[in-house]
């Protein structure tokens, strides 16, 4: 299948890319790139365990094809921690023990990540809402509501 | 305050910044150089012959390096189907290629013709006479029709209590073929104690209904995968995501014929297993016998689709049960037979249907259970395996029962629920265990006793339980120069059993948790371990990891007698230092030091050692409340509160634990409220999270958790298994609360808004 050009931007680094079209963008995150922390759970855009950031935007990466993601700001789960610093949603999960398995767990924080960037000041309520997109199937979500507003108190 | 420095406190886990930072390896992360993608071949018919499987088109396509079927099973031990599949997803034959894409294109080339066949999904149309049969002649040494018949008519008598069409169906036809035997069941299980028609005979009150529950996916986040390299000397390593390498190990080798030192599995990060991680040949085998052909690594991963087709759910039953007690509440008999959706091979756990005893001192009790087959694909363990399905009809029909009588559904449990030293029906003498404290613990946080109900809204209640299992492991416990201790092992972490482990050897060694890391080795490298499931991990190698520091303890004390010229008996080690007991000025010296020591002495460093394979455990209960409200008009339920207790023996680590209890206790709401794998003519017809929901945060409210303490006599620290017991009770917890809340009991889950509906119609609402 003919390859197209693709440029992107991920973590910081500029990445210039030959890919199929087919390929989805956690296809070339994960094989092209290496960048194996997204994980993929139902390649449907269901479960939300590919999140990562584009644009300054929550997106499943299931669901985007690589090359249309060329010349965007792509952020994922290994480019949150600055200068060996966790960032304060990652170090919320942590306190909290708002994982288990630990699979769902870089799609939680990069949604969560979005959301805090957008409004820090939403209710646990409206949290449960926003985090819809995802799927635990280890916490029952208890642990990870805690963390997400442990780290909305850490921000503000 | 506690004893204790480190086990019972909240610490964080070990491997907390590797799964925050994306950095741990899970089965889909490893990428050995010259890694191909391999893709099943799966049947798109739920029960056909193969006429014939032609793989000439997919070998033509570009980059396609190997197509296997059962002809390349040396061993010829089953992998593939080959003249009969019984699923929708069976597998037919496997591929090679160096891009995924290109694997499942190839697959899609492959052309099979199949003669249809006819299909039977379900458990009761399955035993029927009439019903197609799965295996031919191979079952026939089931039970007799007659045999069948006479249980389910004894059990239906009382009619009008009993919704269930199926059954009188069932007992119809049954009626015109007394004497053949059965083909579609695949297994029996049957207990009893005292005298059941005795028992009813005594009862004011007799209950009896059918409990219909669905087969749910364990849906762990990870989707099956291997990576498996086999080399030109003929060894094999398998990357592989499973709860048991040293099973896998010994899975392989018995499935291809392969020595076990041929065979190195190494244990990947595993997102999640909940009991269906074990099995061998969904993606391991494959991805081996891929490997061997091609010379390559060859990486073999599920698609979600591919784990609702061709995963190993846990299996839907169809349990009759019926009920006697007298009238001021004492519970005299019980009686239960129950129908196991196997699936195609048998292995579902019916035995478990022994379950519906629950807690309770029940004089009388007779349970008859069988495994039949349908065409679905087999079934595994999913946390508490069998008992959320049993515990479901139990702890809804105790419900019927207290309201008939006139009791409170608290009162009416702890009034019958078995004490230390009462007999366990079918079983031995009752343990220790705190039965009454976890369910008044769970009353009382809920505030069961002065509870509120505004229109339409319900509270319900139900326990369940479950005792860990236990297994063989051995740990080693290594003390450095800088008085950090390493700890080497082979079992899987499942949730923080590692951490469990770490902090119970930092307790015997009274050093920092921060001072302590543990490495997992591979099953080269690492001692056997038993395959973390059956809430086995804290309790084995919690013992174990116990049995190796205070071996370490014994070597650092001797060290330390060699070096302080000191008798044994003077020395205390405390707070990472080995003291002379009342010495004036006081004496000691480090770990530290002593380890430095040590690597001159004739005794030589300290290792310790802990080797364990069992010691009886004890039960544990889980208690739950729920608060609901349903919309009559809709049939929707809310929760308001969902409250969840349960006796742990001890908890190593709080935090983990209640992470246990909530994210169970949610499994056990959806199985509840939402999932059900769903089955046509075609097989499974909703492989996917749109239609196979599975709850968000969006779904419930936070679960309260409440921790119960009663030693387990032989659990590290009194430590029991607590992974499994928080699913068993939620089912009919919340089947409980509809019933308060709006008057209808729904005996078929789940309880979808459209079923409310329908019962509250027949009850007469909106008329």
């Amino acid at each position: 299948m003919a390859k197209h050009s693709v440029s992107l931007t991920v973590n910081g680094d500029e990445h210039d890319l030959l890919i199929e079209p087919r390929k989805t963008l956690l296809a070339v995150l994960r094989d092209t790139i290496g960048l194996t922390g997204t994980k993929e759970g139902c390649s449907t855009g269901d479960c939300g365990a590919c999140t990562v950031i584009v644009d300054g935007k929550a997106v499943t990466s299931c669901m985007v094809l690589g090359v249309t993601a060329s010349g965007k700001e792509i952020t994922t789960i290994e480019g949150l921690a600055s200068d060996g610093e966790l960032h304060p949603v990652q170090q919320a999960f942590i306190n909290t023990g708002g994982y288990q398995c630990g699979f769902c767990t870089p799609g939680f924080i990069m949604a969560s990540k979005v959301l805090l960037d957008e409004n820090p000041n939403r209710s646990e309520e409206e949290f449960r809402h926003a985090l819809g997109g995802n799927i635990c199937r280890c916490t029952g979500y208890t642990k990870i509501l805690e963390a997400i507003l442990q780290a909305a108190e850490e921000i503000r | 305050m506690s004893e204790y420095t480190v086990v019972g406190q909240k610490v964080a886990r070990v491997d907390a910044v590797e799964k925050v930072t994306g950095a741990a390896q899970y089965g889909a992360d490893v990428h050995p150089p010259g890694m191909l993608y391999g893709k099943i071949v799966r049947s798109k018919q739920a029960h056909a012959n193969i006429l014939s499987i032609d793989t000439s088109e997919a070998e033509k396509l570009p980059g396609v390096r190997a197509i296997i079927t059962q002809d390349d099973v040396p061993s010829g031990r089953r992998v593939f189907a080959t003249d009969k599949v019984l699923y929708l997803g069976e597998p037919l034959a496997a591929v090679a290629a160096s891009d995924p894409d290109i694997a499942e294109e190839a697959a899609e080339l492959i052309k099979i013709e199949y003669e249809v066949l006819p299909v039977v999904q379900d458990v009761m149309e399955a035993i029927k006479p009439s019903a197609p049969r799965l295996h031919g002649d191979d079952t026939k040494d089931g039970p007799n029709r007659r045999e069948i018949s006479t249980q389910i008519r004894k059990l239906s008598r009382d009619k009008e209590n009993d919704h269930s069409n199926e059954i009188s169906k069932l007992e119809a036809e049954l009626e015109d073929y007394p004497d053949e035997v059965y083909y579609n069941i695949s297994a029996e299980s049957h207990s009893d104690a005292g005298d059941v028609e005795k028992g009813f005979a005594e009862s004011d009150v007799v209950v009896e209904d059918t409990y219909v529950i669905p087969r749910v996916h364990q849906t762990y986040m990870e989707p099956h995968v291997s990576v498996a390299s086999a080399d030109s000397s003929g060894k094999i390593t398998v990357w592989a995501s499973t709860q048991g390498p040293f099973a896998i190990r010994s899975g392989i080798a018995g499935t291809l014929g392969i020595p076990l030192t041929q065979i190195n599995v190494i244990g990947t990060t595993m997102g999640g297993g909940f009991g269906g991680r074990f099995g061998v040949i969904i993606t391991h085998i494959p991805a081996v016998l891929l490997s061997q052909k091609t010379g390559r690594p060859v990486r073999v991963q599920m698609t979600r689709e591919e784990e609702f087709t061709d995963g190993r759910p846990a299996p839907g039953c169809v349990i009759k049960l019926k009920t006697g007690a007298t009238k001021d509440g004492h519970i005299l008999a019980r009686e239960a037979l129950a129908f196991w959706d196997s699936g195609s091979v048998s292995g579902a756990s019916i035995g478990s249907t022994i379950r519906v005893r629950g807690v309770y001192k029940i004089p009388n009790l007779k349970i008859s259970a069988y495994g039949v087959h349908t065409n679905k694909s087999g079934t595994a363990a999913y946390r508490a395996p069998g008992a959320p399905q049993a515990i479901f009809a139990g702890e809804s029909q105790l419900d019927e029962i207290a309201e008939r009588i006139g009791m409170d559904p608290v009162k009416f449990r702890l009034m019958n629920m078995r004490e230390e030293g009462d007999a366990i029906p079918a079983g031995a003498a009752e343990p220790k265990v705190g039965y009454k404290e976890t369910l008044e613990a769970v009353a009382d946080a809920a505030g069961w006793w002065d509870r509120e109900v505004n229109e339409n809204q319900g509270w319900g209640v139900a326990v369940g339980d479950w005792t860990n299992g236990c297994g063989p492991g051995g740990v080693y416990v290594s003390v450095h120069e800088d008085g950090s201790v390493r700890i080497f092992h082979g079992s899987m972490d499942i949730t923080g059993t590692d951490t469990a482990i770490s902090q119970i050897i930092a307790e015997i060694l009274t050093v920092p948790y921060e001072s302590v890391t543990i490495r997992r080795g591979d099953t080269d490298s690492a001692p056997y371990s038993t395959g973390s499931g059956g809430s086995v991990v804290t309790f084995t190698m919690g013992n174990t990891a116990k049995l190796a520091a205070e071996d370490a303890h014994r070597r650092i004390l001797e060290l330390a007698s060699e070096r302080l010229n000191m008798n044994v008996d003077n020395l205390e080690l405390r707070d990472g230092e080995v003291h002379v007991i009342s010495a004036d000025p006081p004496k000691s010296i480090s770990l530290g030091e002593l380890a430095a020591y040590s690597l001159s002495t004739t005794g030589g460093p300290i290792v310790g050692k802990g080797s364990f394979a069992r010691q009886p455990s004890t039960p544990a209960l889980a208690a739950q409340i729920a608060k609901v409200e349903v919309d009559p008009d809709t049939g929707r339920t809310r929760v308001l509160k969902l409250v969840a207790s349960q006796d742990v023996g001890f908890a190593i680590n709080p935090m983990a634990v209640e992470g246990q209890i909530e994210g169970g206790t949610v499994q056990g709401y959806a199985w509840a409220m939402m999932e059900e794998m769903q089955y046509g003519e075609e097989g499974n017809i909703n492989p996917g999270f749109v239609d196979y929901r599975v709850p968000t945060s969006a779904d419930l409210p936070t679960v309260e958790s409440v921790i119960v303490e009663v030693p387990a006599p032989n659990g590290p620290y009194g430590a029991k298994g607590v992974g499994e017991p928080p699913i068993t009770p939620t089912l009919a917890t919340m089947a409980n609360a509809v019933k308060d809340a709006v008057g209808v009991r729904i005996n078929e889950l789940p309880i979808k808004p459209e079923k409310v509906v329908d019962a509250l119609k027949n009850n007469g609402h909106g008329a």
